[in-house]
């Protein structure tokens, strides 16, 4: 209840001020240049992704993100660009063109009501430190990512963006570094409590006790209408941090913290329930065995180790075209050399979609 | 007192549920813990009393409330009605109105004296809120924001604004109120303070997340420190008090 739907103040709010480009780095200028995609694709909501180098994390001096396509050469491109929008706009009724910028932040304290609202359901309707966990997230300023608006550079006297919402959170968090703390115990003992199967109950057993120092918990959650474009660089945004902390953290308890030999990832999908065959010829909807809410899980659940599935005991919204499937908790552990393969195979998905 | 609780795993307790000086309402579905919270500050004083509105539980937010009426949407189903007009006591008026901005917990905030309102109610729903409610009413926004109800909460005692608000505002909402005001957040900074927590002239409830300064300033505006359920008299005010600083 006390978070803002994004608004769309940003309505052609673009259209006169001249990017800031942000290309200063030899890595950030060849990503520049390499990308293409979104430009291309005028047919549904246009995102420009944009980026702030944080004042907390001075050392990554290298941005964080390549930024898109638009932004670059002049004014009078964007400009032209921008009045292709309106033409389209004009054109297709249905469909408005708005532009967004979202930018990718490392997490601070005063992110806490937004990441809290997005991880409400993460384990189920279960009680427990869920603020807690809410705050090792955002301790951990040197791997995990936040995603909120930007419109920070142009305003002149800002206020405190402790008031942006929150539209994305990644980070990783390893298992056996905070171990003490009351979220993670609930955690484990929730997901034991939750695993069904004998065998693979005893797999986690032995990941969660025993390998807990080689195990993060990759911890990724956004809103549901939030573009595909954002996924890729979120996911690497993660992992190259990941890889940066193992060289960079202060002291080599920290750095080993990092090397993490598996991804535990705790999700929904949506399954489809036992129907009787006469009812879902005739439907129109839906017809595959499973959902992934997030795309990234499909990847991630053909690369894993082992996962699965337990059921949710809150009250679901359902939308109508899912009627037919159940909303269910999926947990997958994924081993760490699967991620290059991951992160390829990710970019090719959604640049196709 | 201020007590801290919990609805499942939110903290905004004053969406699921409503408290007045006269009874409380508490949304189903909850765990047991969240009712019998109220239960152990309310019960020997006032009823407590479950329900849902509209089948939904965010009854605090939907409707509106003092010690002599309650309002209710019009999603509010017939038995959702009879239950609350057979569980409340016989001095609370209970009414169902017909607005077309129905979550009237967000519209409207009061006391048992004065109600500030969303600036766009009907002219109707104004004059039923007088009746029924007992209070004088006035259109207000807070710090901006026209949905009254949600970004202040008030008591006969004191009262709680969102922490953008102006001093000149909380100079005049203060003269319009006649009680002291402080501009505060609640549930470690949220703004919108009628959610996060719900509030009488004798106790408090917050959210699991208000931090011991925000819990401070609550029981020092709403002076809870000293108050006892059963020196609740009707009192007219008979000081102006200025803004509390």
């Amino acid at each position: 209840m006390n978070h803002r739907r994004p608004s769309k103040r940003r309505r052609h709010s673009r259209l006169q001020r001249p990017q800031p480009f942000l290309g200063f780095s030899p890595f950030a200028r060849s990503l520049f240049l390499t990308s293409s995609c979104s430009s291309s694709n005028r047919h549904s909501r246009d995102r420009s992704l944009s980026h702030l180098p944080s004042e907390s994390n001075p050392k990554h001096a290298v941005c964080k993100h390549p930024t898109p396509t638009k932004r670059p050469s002049s004014v009078s491109d964007d400009d032209e660009d921008n009045e292709v929008n309106e033409k389209e706009s004009g054109a297709e009724q249905e469909m408005e063109i708005i532009q967004a910028d979202f930018g990718f932040f490392d997490p601070k304290p005063g992110d806490f009501g937004g990441v809290k609202l997005l991880l409400q359901n993460y384990l189920d309707n279960k009680p427990w430190d869920l603020s807690g966990f809410v705050d090792l997230i955002l301790e951990q300023t040197t791997v995990g990512t936040v995603v909120k608006s930007d419109g920070g550079d142009d305003q002149g006297d800002e206020e405190n963006d402790d008031e942006d919402d929150v539209y994305a959170v990644i980070s990783a968090l390893n298992l056996g570094r905070y171990a003490e703390h009351e979220c993670i115990h609930e955690l484990k003992k929730f997901l034991l409590e939750a695993c069904g199967d004998e065998n693979v109950k005893k797999k986690l057993r032995t990941l969660l006790e025993k390998q807990a120092n080689e195990v993060g918990l990759l911890v990724s959650q956004r809103f549901v209408n939030c573009p595909h474009q954002l996924v890729p660089p979120l996911y690497d945004a993660l992992f190259d941090e990941v890889s940066w902390a193992t060289e960079d953290e202060p002291t080599q308890e920290l750095r080993d913290s990092f090397r993490f030999k598996c991804y535990l990832l705790v999700t929904r999908i949506y399954m489809r329930k036992k129907v009787d065959q006469q009812k879902t010829v005739t439907s129109p909807d839906c017809n595959e065995a499973v959902v992934y809410i997030k795309a990234e899980d499909e990847i991630f659940q053909e690369l894993s180790s082992f996962s699965f599935t337990f059921r949710l005991h809150n009250e679901q919204l359902v939308p109508y075209e899912l009627r037919n499937y159940n909303l269910i908790g999926l947990v997958m552990v994924v081993k760490a050399e699967a991620v290059p393969k991951f992160r390829e195979r990710l970019k090719s998905l959604l640049a196709e979609s | 007192m201020a007590t801290r609780i919990q609805f499942e795993n939110s903290c905004e307790v004053g969406v699921f549920s409503k408290l007045t000086n006269a009874y409380c309402l508490v949304a189903i579905g909850g765990s047991e813990s969240f009712y019998s919270a109220f239960e152990a500050e309310l019960a020997d004083v006032i009823p407590v009393v479950k329900t849902s509105i509209g089948g939904t539980r965010i009854i605090g937010r939907l409707c509106a409330g003092n010690k002599n009426g309650l309002l209710l949407p019009h999603t509010t189903t017939d038995q959702e009605l009879q239950h609350l007009r057979n569980s409340l006591p016989d001095q609370v008026v209970v009414q169902r109105i017909d607005e077309r901005l129905s979550a009237l917990g967000n519209c409207i905030a009061c006391n048992d004296h004065v109600a500030l309102t969303h600036t766009d109610l009907d002219k109707e729903t104004e004059e039923l809120i007088a009746d029924v409610l007992g209070v004088e009413v006035f259109r207000q926004t807070i710090a901006g924001n026209i949905l009254v109800g949600s970004y202040c909460t008030f008591s006969n005692r004191g009262g709680l604004v969102h922490p953008h608000t102006s001093i000149e505002d909380l100079d005049e909402l203060s003269t319009l109120l006649q009680v002291p005001l402080v501009a505060g957040t609640v549930n470690r900074g949220s703004e919108v303070i009628a959610a996060g927590m719900t509030v009488n002239d004798w106790t408090a409830f917050c959210g699991a997340d208000t931090t011991a300064t925000e819990l401070s300033v609550i029981e020092s505006v709403f002076k809870l420190r000293e108050a006892q359920p059963s020196a609740i008299v009707d009192e007219m005010r008979k000081s102006l008090i200025d803004t509390y600083v």
